[in-house]
């Protein structure tokens, strides 16, 4: 069967195009490696979410190759390959039908008029390849309003230093909130910073045949069994469907986009539910497989044209891979140290911090030592979260100190009291910090030559190099959150950078811009070698901002799809 | 590697499903595993009876399960302080990991010939099988293969199902009425799974194998020709950049 529009991938990028297509009348195929699941099969399971990883492959089956930089005896740098079924670190963020946006926490920050034009606000650092967006945040704005409506985005607009330009209201009240939350507004006021709610795509009231949030405690990382989170799957998914247009493929992993000779796309070959070999038609194509796996599939799908992978001509395909630079840090709230009302509101489960700080989104102080030498730098956001997973935080209470201070197992009686102790002596409020990955040479996609998957074909190798400039920004936030925590009486306040990148938040590998041999997609997200191939999930970015990526994937795959529309009308007429 | 009689046999090496689930566990791991898994090459000493009809009652009456239940409850005794092993139910928590749950067989294997480790030392320190031993003397014989990395390895995977009992929703067997959750007064999340609903019975992406021989075969060929070729990559030698 002939297709109008064949999307890869069912998550972020993918479910905006299927929803508007299928409601102006296309006939839209998703094809999606991993099963269907509705509300009825999300728990609120550590085993099955953290312990066993049971919404993604088995990395023995699937997986990646991480490469890191190592010094050698001499010091000099060398990249060195590793498996994630060696090292037990996976890369995978939820293959299911609406992908990882099942999962998401959804702080739904949009990105500020700023992030669209890095290079020229800030110019260019030694050592990345910043580049100035080819759209505006003017033209990305209405799709943000599209986002809060048709996902459904809970929240309330303050003022604030750094609010970025809004045409309209949130559409739903902020979700309800916990006491820490008020505390976080004064402590914040006291020190002069300016406190946020934090725009979460979780619903506060029922609507669009979803229900409201139900306020389990369990929300980060865990799926959805209300239907309150705005997954691509709850939100856009079920509505495409009930059109009659949308037909979802579930267990459908596609290895190729084939071309012919002239470079034309000939259909997209996939592996069914039973390992058959399938392939389909359509006459516009888009890939959304989440940054690394998007990059991938270009790159396997070589031709006749495209020897190098497909659109890969310049060679950029998997080149500038973002993550979100930053860190995380804590401090800790001693029952013994506060009174009853106190210890009753922090034992609260259940409603939401909801409190980010966005002071420092663009950093202006003299003693920041970044690389632009007048204290002028990109910052970020910070936010704070309760953790849940008792198991997790269970581990390490068996082990204590002997008598001559080594580290000894502890049971019985006194691994009672430490349990205890652990659980119910104090609680710990956490921030994350989020700020730019700097695009550079040595974070990139490619092929790896030995390690397949279970179907044989090459696994992504993904090359993990950051900037220092990116640990400069994340220890600035992480410092004045730590002021935070200080202000609001917390203990042991620790944080911690690194340059590891946190693969749940991924992006770039297929640029957009304006010169075809510096970009593989136009302003429209349109390959500039193949008319009908359109990439819609974070890859398009060639600078990531400093906010979790999902807000502004929606947000342009929304916009895409107008562009898609009238591309596909073309066709028909 | 010759098969290991002990928990201090000098020929011990910490298994791979423990150093996998550090490395999961801290997710930023990456030192390289040393070689050893021919440690645990040897046959238990015990078979595993999945039959589910059998009853834990009638399975704790004789090894390996003797011997578990009652190195859990010396983990976790009863006390007024907080509930038991038996309380919370960890042997039959153990018992869904040992054939219900897909457990790794490497890690079964281990647990399993603690047991016979264990016993092994009991007798020849004191006589007798662990379980007949008093309170105090089992306490000693713990203490004293937790002095080994064998033994501290196979206590602390032991520890580690004493906490998912503890915490992990009722229907994997453990945590009766929330016994775990209610002691550490830790409110958990809504909806929990049910029997038919755990993580290795949801529903994943079906298994998909290559139907048509010839292209498997083909692959698997090739890529084995291209492994012939290649140098093999070293393991890093240094030290990570940071």
């Amino acid at each position: 069967m002939s297709y109008d529009i064949c999307i890869v991938g069912s998550g972020a990028g993918a479910s905006p195009i299927a929803h508007q297509l299928a409601q102006a009348g296309a006939k839209v195929l998703v094809l999606e490696k991993g099963p269907w699941l509705t509300e009825k099969e999300f728990f609120k399971d550590e085993l099955t979410i953290s312990i066993h990883d049971a919404y993604n492959p088995k990395l023995s089956d699937e997986q990646h190759v991480i490469e890191e930089e190592y010094l050698d005896e001499n010091d000099k740098p060398f990249w060195q390959g590793e498996k994630t079924s060696d090292s037990g670190w996976s890369w995978w963020n939820g293959n299911v039908v609406g992908g990882s946006s099942n999962f998401m926490s959804g702080y739904f920050h949009r990105l500020k008029p700023i992030d669209f034009r890095l290079k020229s606000e800030f110019g260019a650092i030694n050592g990345a390849n910043v580049a100035d967006w080819p759209i505006s945040y003017d033209e990305l704005e209405p799709y943000y309003a599209k986002v809060e409506r048709e996902v459904g985005v809970s929240g309330r607009v303050v003022e604030h230093p750094h609010q970025e330009p809004r045409s309209t209201d949130f559409p739903y009240p902020p979700i309800a909130e916990l006491p820490m939350s008020s505390w976080i507004d004064k402590a914040a006021k006291k020190i002069g910073y300016h406190a946020i709610p934090v725009p979460r795509a979780i619903l506060s009231e029922p609507a669009m045949g979803r229900r409201s949030c139900e306020y389990s405690g369990y929300c980060s990382s865990y799926g959805c069994a209300s239907g309150a989170k705005g997954s691509g799957r709850a939100a856009l998914l079920n509505h495409a469907v009930a059109t009659g247009n949308c037909t979802i493929k579930a267990n459908a992993k596609v290895y190729k986009i084939a071309t012919d000779k002239d470079g034309k796309i000939t259909a997209v070959h996939y592996y069914n539910s039973v390992g058959r070999k399938k392939s389909v038609n359509a006459k516009i194509y888009v890939v959304a497989c989440q940054a690394v796996e998007t990059s991938r599939l270009l790159l396997a799908s070589s031709g006749e044209k495209f020897p190098q992978g497909l659109a890969n001509n310049n060679g950029q395909v998997g080149k500038n891979l973002l993550f979100s630079g930053g860190g995380t840090g804590q401090g800790d709230f001693n029952f013994a140290d506060l009174p009853e009302q106190k210890v009753n509101e922090l034992k609260q489960v259940g409603p939401f911090i909801n409190r980010a700080l966005q002071d420092w989104y663009q950093i202006s102080d003299n003693s920041f030592t970044g690389a632009n030498k007048k204290g002028q730098a990109k910052g970020g956001t910070i936010d704070f979260l309760f953790h849940q997973n008792p198991i997790a935080r269970a581990r390490g209470t068996q082990w204590g100190l002997s008598k001559s201070g080594d580290e000894q197992l502890l049971w019985g009686e006194d691994l009672k009291q430490s349990l205890k102790t652990e659980f119910t002596s104090y609680k710990t409020l956490r921030f994350e910090v989020f700020n730019d990955w700097l695009p550079t040479d040595d974070c990139f996609v490619s092929l790896d030559n030995e390690v397949t998957d279970q179907w044989g074909d090459p696994v992504a190798k993904v090359r993990i190099g950051y900037h220092d400039h990116d640990l400069e920004v994340g220890e600035y936030l992480s410092k004045k959150a730590e002021k935070l925590l200080e202000a609001l009486g917390a203990k042991n306040v620790s944080s911690s950078v690194s340059g590891y990148p946190s693969t749940n938040l991924m992006a770039g590998g297929c640029r957009f811009g304006n010169d075809p041999k510096t970009s593989v997609l136009n302003k429209n997200c349109q390959a500039h070698e193949v008319d009908n191939l359109y990439v819609t999930d974070g890859s398009f970015m060639p600078t990531g901002g400093s906010v979790p990526y999902t807000f502004t994937i929606y947000a342009n795959a929304f916009r895409v799809a107008d562009k898609i529309e009238a591309h596909w009308l073309t066709l028909q007429s | 590697m010759p098969t290991l009689t002990s928990f201090f046999d000098k020929n011990y090496q910490t298994p791979e499903f423990i150093k996998n689930k550090k490395t999961q566990q801290n997710r930023r791991h990456f030192l390289k595993s040393a070689a050893g898994m021919g440690a645990l090459a040897s046959l238990p000493t015990f078979n595993l009876s999945a039959k589910t009809q059998t009853s834990l009652t009638e399975l704790i009456k004789t090894d390996p399960w003797l011997t578990l239940d009652a190195t859990l409850e010396q983990l976790l005794p009863s006390s007024a302080t907080g509930p038991s092993a038996s309380e919370i139910r960890a042997t039959a928590y153990l018992y869904q990991v040992m054939t219900v749950q897909p457990t790794e067989q490497d890690e079964k294997e281990f647990i399993l010939k603690g047991v016979g480790w264990l016993n092994g030392y009991a007798n020849s320190e004191k006589s007798a099988n662990f379980v007949q031993l008093s309170f105090s003397d089992k306490e000693q014989l713990l203490r004293g293969i937790s002095q080994s990395t064998a033994g501290r390895n196979w206590l602390n995977t032991l520890l580690g199902y004493i906490f998912q009992a503890m915490l992990a929703p009722e229907s994997y067997g453990g945590n009766p009425d929330g016994i775990g959750y209610q002691w550490l007064e830790h409110q958990a999340g809504f909806p929990l799974p049910e029997e038919g609903q755990r993580y290795f019975e949801l529903p994943t992406r079906a298994r998909i194998d290559l139907i048509s021989r010839v292209d498997y075969d083909n692959k698997q060929k090739k890529s084995t020709d291209q492994h012939l070729v290649k140098i093999r990559k070293k393991s890093p030698q240094g030290t990570r950049k940071s």
